[in-house]
């Protein structure tokens, strides 16, 4: 019989089931943070950006790829069409960079009782989100601006805007919102979870075949989708070339900056999960209060 | 009424046209232990009105989604032995094609309206297998389910009676032969449960559709349904028609399934005469098995009407001490009757302090229409100590609101709330909860934590209590909760969920409890667990007000009754005066249980509120008559 | 505190739908609500993505003409279009102000002004083309143009679930409060209740994931059962569904119309760059 041999396969509707769950939380979320206030001191802005933890637990739980494209439909449908905010082709960039974010940080666990590569991988989640985004940013008043080059200051101004941006996000709502609830989720909903929707949770076993399957999907999908996030923003401007743009943004701009402040959120997570970690072998138990 | 059912019976042997028929299937969950069905085999009659009754985890559901295919198709665990659904093998066509045939109306029926407005959801089904006039179907279905509003209204906009019927209309858009429903009374009102079983009894017997119920409400089966069949442990033990499937009261009770009322009133009756003079009456249920094949010699009734008839009968038989047309009302049993329901605590008793104090309270919400909805139009009343309110009345009679306003998660929009002196309008909710406690009607969404006991620790570490942990685990023992403690509260089964929501209720140490319908969606043998814990809660408050539509609860519990219609209350008063009112209940929506519909319509007075005080009454209104006919 | 319950108010459950129904049938009879939505999209396509590569001041400043009005034709409130195009120009302003650490000046201003405008007509385009479409058209048109079903089932999902998830996470929100203890002094600019709140608005989440699966559970198995994949491998439904679909005159006047307008434009701009 066809459908007993199929059964450590995820079927066509265990998918639907893991990409609705996905869709529903984090677009509920979404429309939750939309209220929640800023306090915006300066350049530094204390808000509530995304509750992040929510597709990186389900992408660490089940199969990444409907959770996270689940999660970023949901963000889409719930955050903007419902609200009357639908912005067009920008929806489609948010979409790509942040379905492929939270893909590769599901990917990134093959055991989601190993709580480094759990914090690993959420802080991995949030730095790809945010840093495509900030290229989009920088991208759009590169594209938007005639002689990008040629006006005084700007390239430089926009770069520290952004990368401010970047810092703050990636420490603020990285760790308060991506880092500390995902390990504190996922150890909880790990074998629980999976029995409500008639599945099997993923296990050390399945990690193996996992990896094999994944591996060159991961590599196919996230060229597929570099290629369409960068055709979505940059569509073919004819008189520039995208190699010009790359050795232009790493000399004149000075790319010190991007990899500076990323090297600092990651040393920042870094301590934090060691910390973590360190205390809750100490205690031997699970238990981590935020 | 025993015709009809000698004339089915009949029918019955001649050549059956079986619908449905399932050949030693058994089922194991992908990634669980034990199968859930072990070996059933069982036939359904085409047009017939099938009841499916066992204890939780019998498989009643598991059995019901064999028909339709989504076992073995959907979830694909281990499946051997044959379904036939219309002559169709469910292993050789998927759920689509066998979803023509079948349709299902789950138990949380809520999600599986997946459409935003009512007509799209209806015709959705009719869409997807591509008929051009999809749309038709759709309204076709809506008229046949008889829901009546407009087709663009949005899903959220129903009430929970039109969600179900809704349900339903999607369920038959395609028109099928058999029609599946899990529990259709667990979560609608009496009164919508009864609209809807006249529903299906229409699409039954005007439009020949098969018809399986599952169902637990024996007092339903006995009125609609004309075959039960019993599961118990992955096995279908039996199929009867009902009449008989509901005296088999030894497996019935084995089954945690209580028969109706009047069918334990009776069977209450004839054991304590059976006891009193043993063997000496022949025409009596002590050997009434022997005839169970003419159910006019059936023992004992199973329906109201019935009950009523072979009450009266009885009374012919064997008359009885006819003292004013009633039966056995002696002056000192009508004073226990007061002294069970204590004293209620009425306005002009002012000699206690009252607990909470509403004046004058006024609330309303936005609608969608922009205009306000008036919940609560101008309540006061007063609850003191020893306080057991029963707050009833039909869906929006603005129960559910009021209570909130005593937590002070919202606060009245005029008038005002003191609770033990607290004003709620100047007090936080967190505040509030050292003296209140609200149970919610749903009690998964009180486990915010990921095990019962860290649920019911919660409030007290946060407020890091002394000894916190000595009294969790008695409060733990005495809820029975202590083997169950380290499980996570949304994998139990309804009633351990119920007794554990209670049981974080009472950890608050509170003098006030709310509870919201604490006994809906149990079967009756929980509901009587939650009753007796409820009993024994105004030894840990002072006030317990409780919001319910389940009668059965508020005649053997409540010491005063709070009627509610349309933001205000029309009646606050004692049981008698509550169910002694024919017009105030029809007013309200309300229905009383059967027992005291049995004994309103035999003529006693007082009322029975329970079958435990019927049979005795009964009893002991026969002992004296027996006396006198010694004595004459 | 006051703020607490004010917010808590606009995430009721009433407050929800009442702004669910504000987009729904918001702006149902204007002229644009009436076009195909594919004729929308291509009109989309053109303002949505041109200005990008538009340098030119005076075909920019005829674009943001037209897009005032057809985003007035929308009737959306001119008010939004306010707030929009001040937030654009307060961004612009950070950057300006920004630059000036790294040697810009005066000439920074005009390239970031120009930069606004485009960014205010994309902005406009595509509230003129989403805000004349309900969902529903949306989604249907979405559809017709190949973007896959799951998207259309996602938004109608939404529209049905919304009210019903806002109303769990409320209840298990006030679980938390009914149970827990708000900090006693609000500390520094309330920072103390702030954290309280985010914390519990956080751990909401654990308890809903669980329900929600469960939900969602039933609601799969409804979809197989009113065959939601079958109609995936057939075309026939899809057809069905969008037989309404029609150009018709309206929209061969609005697409004209508007060519007409960007060419003249276009003619204009370079006779006055000459």
């Amino acid at each position: 019989m066809a459908q007993l041999k199929q059964r450590y396969v995820l079927t066509q509707s265990q998918k639907m089931m893991v990409f609705i769950l996905s869709m529903s939380l984090y677009g509920l979320s979404n429309m939750i943070t939309e209220l929640i206030p800023s306090i915006r001191l300066g350049p530094i802005e204390l808000s509530v950006e995304y509750f992040a933890f929510i597709p990186l637990t389900l992408c660490i739980l089940f199969h990444p790829f409907y959770a996270a494209v689940g999660a970023a439909l949901g963000e889409v449908i719930f955050g903007e069409i419902m609200l009357g905010q639908f912005g067009g082709l920008g929806e489609l960039e948010k979409f790509i960079g942040f379905s492929l974010a939270m893909f590769i940080a599901g990917t990134l666990v093959n055991d989601p009782r190993n709580r480094r590569q759990v914090g690993v991988a959420a802080m991995m989640g949030v730095i790809i989100h945010q840093f495509i985004s900030c290229a989009v940013d920088i991208g759009k008043v590169w594209i938007g601006v005639e002689e990008f080059e040629a006006v005084p200051g700007l390239a430089q101004s926009v770069v520290v805007v952004e990368g401010v941006a970047f810092l703050n996000d990636v420490l603020f709502s990285g760790i308060l919102f991506a880092l500390l609830p995902t390990l504190y989720l996922v150890p909880r909903l790990y074998g629980k979870i999976e029995p409500l929707l008639g599945m099997k949770p993923r296990n050390n076993k399945m990690k193996y075949s996992l990896g094999e399957i994944m591996a060159p999907r991961l590599i196919v999908v996230s060229v597929i989708l570099a290629v369409l996030a960068a055709l979505a923003e940059f569509l073919a401007e004819s008189d520039m070339a995208l190699v010009e743009w790359d050795a232009d943004f790493l000399e004149s701009i000075g790319s010190w900056f991007i990899w500076v402040s990323i090297g600092a959120a990651a040393a920042v997570a870094c301590l934090t999960i060691w910390l973590l970690v360190r205390r809750g072998k100490r205690s031997g138990t699970a238990g981590t209060g935020i | 009424m025993y015709q009809d059912r000698t004339l089915l019976q009949e029918a019955e042997t001649a050549e059956p046209n079986w619908i449905v028929s399932i050949d030693n299937v058994t089922f194991t969950y992908p990634g669980a232990e034990a199968p859930v069905l072990n070996g059933v085999s069982l036939q359904i009659k085409r047009g017939d009105f099938v009841a499916v009754i066992g204890g939780n985890g019998s498989g009643k559901s598991t059995l019901c989604k064999t028909l339709n295919g989504l076992i073995p198709h959907y979830y694909v665990g281990d499946f051997e032995g044959s379904v036939r659904v219309n002559g169709l093998q469910t292993l050789e066509h998927d759920v689509a094609r066998l979803s023509r045939y079948v349709g299902y109306v789950y138990q949380d029926f809520e999600n599986q309206l997946i459409r935003p407005t009512v007509l799209d959801d209806a015709s959705f089904a009719p869409l997807n297998y591509g008929f051009e006039d999809y749309r038709a179907r759709g309204l076709r279905a809506l008229h046949l389910v008889d829901l009546t509003v407009d087709p663009k209204e949005f899903i959220w906009q129903l009430s929970g009676g039109q969600k179900h019927q809704l349900a339903l209309a999607g369920a038959i858009s395609l028109d099928p032969d058999i029609l599946i429903i899990d529990e259709p009374v667990a979560q609608l009102d009496p009164c919508h449960a009864r609209e809807i079983y006249d529903l299906l009894r229409s699409l039954n017997e005007q439009h020949g559709k098969t018809i399986i119920v599952i169902e637990h409400h024996t007092e339903f089966i006995a009125e609609y349904c004309r075959q039960v069949v019993l599961m118990d442990q992955g096995r279908a033990v039996w199929s009867k028609p009902v009449e008989e499937a509901l005296l088999e009261l030894e497996q019935l009770r084995s089954s945690h399934i209580y028969p109706p009322q009047v069918t334990q009133a009776a069977a209450e009756i004839a054991k304590a005469r059976e006891r009193n003079s043993a063997g000496m009456d022949v025409s009596w249920p002590s050997l009434g098995r022997a005839n169970l094949g003419l159910p006019h010699h059936a023992p004992y009734p199973i329906t109201l009407d019935e009950g009523a008839a072979y009450f009266q009968r009885l009374q012919q038989l064997e008359p009885q001490e006819e003292s004013g047309g009633g039966i056995g009302i002696t002056a000192d049993f009508d004073a226990d009757a007061d002294a069970g329901i204590t004293q209620a605590n009425t306005d002009d008793n002012t000699d206690t302090n009252p607990i909470i104090e509403a004046k004058h309270v006024r609330f309303s919400y936005r609608t969608v229409s922009r205009e306000r909805k008036m919940v609560l139009r101008d309540v006061s009343v007063t609850f003191r100590t020893g306080d057991l309110v029963a707050l009833v009345g039909n869906n929006g009679a603005g129960k559910s609101s009021f209570m909130r306003l005593i937590t002070g998660v919202t606060k009245p929009e005029s008038g005002r709330i003191v609770v033990k002196g607290m004003d709620t309008a100047a007090t936080t909710p967190e505040q509030l909860a050292n003296t209140v406690t609200y149970i919610y009607q749903n009690p998964e969404e009180m486990f915010i934590e990921d095990s019962i006991r860290k649920d019911v620790e919660f409030f007290l570490k946060a407020r890091r209590v002394e000894g916190y942990k000595e009294k969790v685990d008695a409060i733990l023992e005495s809820f029975g909760l202590t083997e169950l403690q380290h499980r996570d509260g949304r994998l139990l089964s309804g009633g351990q969920q119920r007794r554990a929501s209670l049981a974080i209720g009472v950890a608050m140490n509170p003098s006030v409890i709310l509870l919201d319908e604490p006994t809906a969606n149990l079967d009756i043998a929980t509901r009587k667990d939650i009753t007796r814990l409820l009993l024994q809660l105004n030894r840990h408050v002072e006030t317990v007000i409780v919001a319910t539509h389940d009668m059965q609860l508020v005649a053997e519990w409540a010491n005063r009754i709070i009627v509610m219609h349309q933001g205000d209350i029309i009646r606050d008063g004692t049981r008698e005066s509550v169910f002694g009112d024919a017009g105030l209940l029809e007013q309200a929506g309300l229905r009383a249980p059967q027992i005291l519909e049995l004994s309103r319509r035999l003529g006693m007075t007082p009322l029975s509120y329970t079958v435990d005080e019927f049979a005795q009454r009964w009893n002991e209104s026969r002992k004296e008559a027996a006396g006198h006919g010694v004595c004459s | 505190m006051e703020y607490v319950r004010k917010l808590m108010d606009r995430v009721s459950v009433e407050g929800v739908k009442i702004e669910l129904l504000n987009t729904a049938y918001g702006n149902g009879n204007t002229f644009l609500a009436k076009l195909d939505p594919r004729t929308l999209f291509l009109w989309y396509l053109y303002f949505g993505i041109a200005p990008w590569f538009i340098h030119s001041e005076v075909l920019l400043l005829g674009m943001f003409l037209l897009l005032v009005v057809t985003t007035m034709m929308s009737r959306v409130s001119p008010l939004i279009i306010g707030i929009l195009c001040l937030g654009l120009l307060s961004q612009a302003g950070y950057l300006f102000i920004v630059s000036w650490l790294f040697g810009g000046g005066g000439e920074t201003i005009l390239p970031l002004l120009k930069l606004t405008m485009k960014l205010s007509v994309i902005s406009m385009a595509s509230i003129t083309v989403f805000c004349s479409m309900d969902p529903e058209k949306l989604s249907d048109g979405l559809l017709r143009i190949g973007v896959p079903k799951q998207v259309s089932f996602g938004i109608a999902y939404g529209y049905r679930m919304l009210p019903s998830l806002v109303e769990e996470y409320h209840h298990i929100f006030l679980s938390f409060r009914l149970r827990g203890v708000a900090p006693r002094r609000h500390g520094l600019l309330y920072w103390r209740s702030i954290v309280y709140f985010l914390k519990i608005a956080v751990l909401s989440f654990y308890p809903l994931i669980l329900s929600i699966a469960k939900r969602t559970r039933t609601t799969v198995e409804a979809l197989e059962a009113k065959g939601f994949s079958y109609a995936y491998h057939s075309p026939e439904a899809k057809r069905i569904k969008l037989s309404y679909m029609k150009f018709t005159a309206r929209d061969a006047v609005f697409l004209l119309g508007s060519g007409l307008y960007v060419v003249l434009l276009h003619v204009l701009a370079a006779q006055i760059s000459i």
